[in-house]
């Protein structure tokens, strides 16, 4: 490999690794959200329910 | 008080795109601007992503230890969830350390891997922190787990002065520092467009690892205030 290959395949394997990790966190955060926001509004409609 | 939920790009837009206009003006300064080194050539332009890297690694174990130490002080949840957080981002960025120095080792010094002191070390860092996280998630009670997980946090982290030091009390193949120099200013050894490749390169990577770590942190938040709505939904 020539020395360009090697700094290609440096800066493709780093900022790859780092996408991969941005949607990963992508992903978890979104189905917290989602996770939360379901809890949340059964928790406000078990509220109104007991009043 | 229950926080607003909004989504990633809009609660951390502005840091975010701090942080990408930064990487692109890093990238652009590293791999057009610079110049090639006068002996390694091409393949010194790696440099621009190594030191950001590491040094953005030991930013992050510095993270976990002033948590988990807070965290066995107070034991307020919030220090041990930015520590998870810290830990998780440092692992990320030690092994894209490991993975550049092995790409640029083979054309400047002929190996992947050697057994080098500062390598080694490093070696053992990451793997130290990969238990960190390994331990959180083997040990069923969280409390547990997390206490277990800041003892292992502070000791981690004792291996980075060891690993700084390691070029100076061994005889490595890993070179000594060439920009933090006691003797020496780092615009008297180094390239002043190099020395701004590096600088930019580094800007960008701290904004992205603070906009990781803050959205790591707020996931692990979130993740707490899923559990207390259930635990209290489950005590009712």
């Amino acid at each position: 490999m020539r020395a360009w290959g090697f700094v290609a395949a440096a800066y493709g394997i780093v900022w790859g690794v780092i996408l991969l990790y941005l949607y990963s966190l992508k992903r978890r955060y979104d189905q917290a959200a989602a996770e939360l926001e379901r809890l949340r509004s059964t928790e406000a409609s078990a509220g109104h329910e007991e009043k | 008080m229950a926080k607003e939920l909004r989504p990633v790009h809009e609660t951390k837009g502005i840091l975010g795109a701090l942080a990408l206009v930064a990487v692109a003006v890093g990238l652009y300064w590293s791999l057009v601007v610079a110049p090639p080194d006068a002996y390694q050539g091409e393949v010194q332009r790696i440099m621009y992503l190594h030191l950001p890297s590491i040094l953005i690694a030991y930013l992050s174990y510095f993270l976990v230890f002033v948590g988990s130490g807070l965290y066995l002080w107070k034991r307020e949840k919030r220090d041990d969830i930015l520590a998870h957080a810290a830990a998780e981002i440092g692992v990320l960025f030690t092994a894209l350390t490991i993975i550049e120095g092995s790409i640029w080792g083979r054309p400047t010094w002929g190996v992947w891997w050697t057994w080098d002191a500062r390598l080694t070390l490093t070696a053992i860092l990451l793997l130290i922190y990969v238990g960190y996280l390994m331990l959180r998630s083997l040990i069923e009670d969280e409390q547990r787990a997390a206490t277990a997980a800041a003892v292992l946090g502070i000791i981690g982290f004792l291996d980075i002065p060891l690993i700084h030091m390691s070029v100076y009390w061994w005889r490595t193949l890993h070179q000594p520092p060439s920009i933090l120099r006691p003797d020496k200013l780092p615009w008297e050894n180094v390239h002043p467009s190099m020395l701004t490749a590096l600088t930019i390169s580094f800007v960008g990577f701290l904004l992205l690892y603070f906009y990781l770590l803050s959205v790591r942190y707020r996931v692990g938040e979130m993740r707490q205030e899923i559990k207390a709505l259930r635990l209290e939904r489950g005590a009712r």
